[in-house]
């Protein structure tokens, strides 16, 4: 099987993965839904050879994102009676509708393909202070989230 | 693979987010469906890696940091508004959200 014919499968199942968390009642089968969308979606650059980023999104997003998700629906299970507002998914639809027939037109292959281990050796370097940030930032924001649950001052 | 089937994955993904953010009644809900628009986000990314790699990775990384401060930040708001208001429906705090 190719690699274009599982991004394409993946491309599939993940948007049928999307429409589960849009079906779905409860929450908690929800955030599942939504860890098979995002494994998916890995999927689709692992069909690439972009390991990096597959273990990047398997590790953090599909490992603490979707797990931490499942952890608050779990504690804070509903079942609410719902359904989608039609008025705003008829919209959506419309909007989809336009943008789809304007990227039809792009014909531009996609051709990935390179020593990846290589490419990602210059980032460290290039992008430190970018990174800095990133990471100054996150605890902050770590630091902000403790002091405003514990109500605590730090 | 055409670009486009890959960037048209991504917003059938992005817009199912959004309608499910707009019909949501329930703020862990409201969450979900807001990780499911990185998830959208992060194939539309995919086609970067042809033109530059390292940039792309750089966006991955940018992308993956956004969606956990906002999974940090809904959480402990689920947490302290579940702390207050015994239950976690977005009525609750469309009206007196300032007391928090």
């Amino acid at each position: 099987m190719s690699g274009d014919v599982i991004v394409l499968l993946a491309g599939i199942l993940a948007i049928l993965g999307a429409t589960g968390v849009l079906f779905t009642r409860d929450n908690f089968y929800a955030a599942l839904y939504l860890c098979l969308t995002m494994i998916f979606v890995s999927s689709m650059y692992a069909a690439y050879n972009i390991q990096q980023v597959v273990v990047l999104l398997t590790l953090i997003f599909v490992g603490v994102v979707g797990a931490v998700t499942i952890v608050v629906a779990a504690t804070y299970e509903t079942r609410l009676p719902r359904e989608p507002n039609k008025v705003w998914a008829a919209f959506t639809a419309l909007v989809f509708i336009i943008v789809a027939s304007a990227y039809y037109s792009i014909t531009t292959e996609l051709k990935i393909s390179g020593d990846f281990a290589k490419e990602f050796a210059t980032v460290p370097t290039e992008y430190f202070l970018v990174l800095v940030v990133l990471f100054t930032l996150m605890i902050l924001i770590v630091l902000s989230a403790i002091k405003l649950v514990k109500r605590v001052e730090l | 693979m055409n670009i486009s089937a890959i960037i048209l994955t991504s917003l059938a993904i992005i817009f199912i987010a959004y309608v499910e953010a707009i019909s949501a009644k329930n703020l862990v809900r409201l969450l979900i469906s807001l990780e499911l628009m990185f998830a959208g986000v992060l194939v539309a990314i995919l086609p970067l890696f042809s033109v530059d790699p390292a940039m792309a990775f750089i966006f991955v990384i940018l992308t993956l940091f956004v969606s956990c401060s906002e999974l940090l930040i809904l959480i402990t708001s689920i947490i302290l508004i579940g702390k207050q208001k015994r239950r976690t429906d977005v009525d609750t705090i469309s009206v007196g959200g300032d007391s928090l």
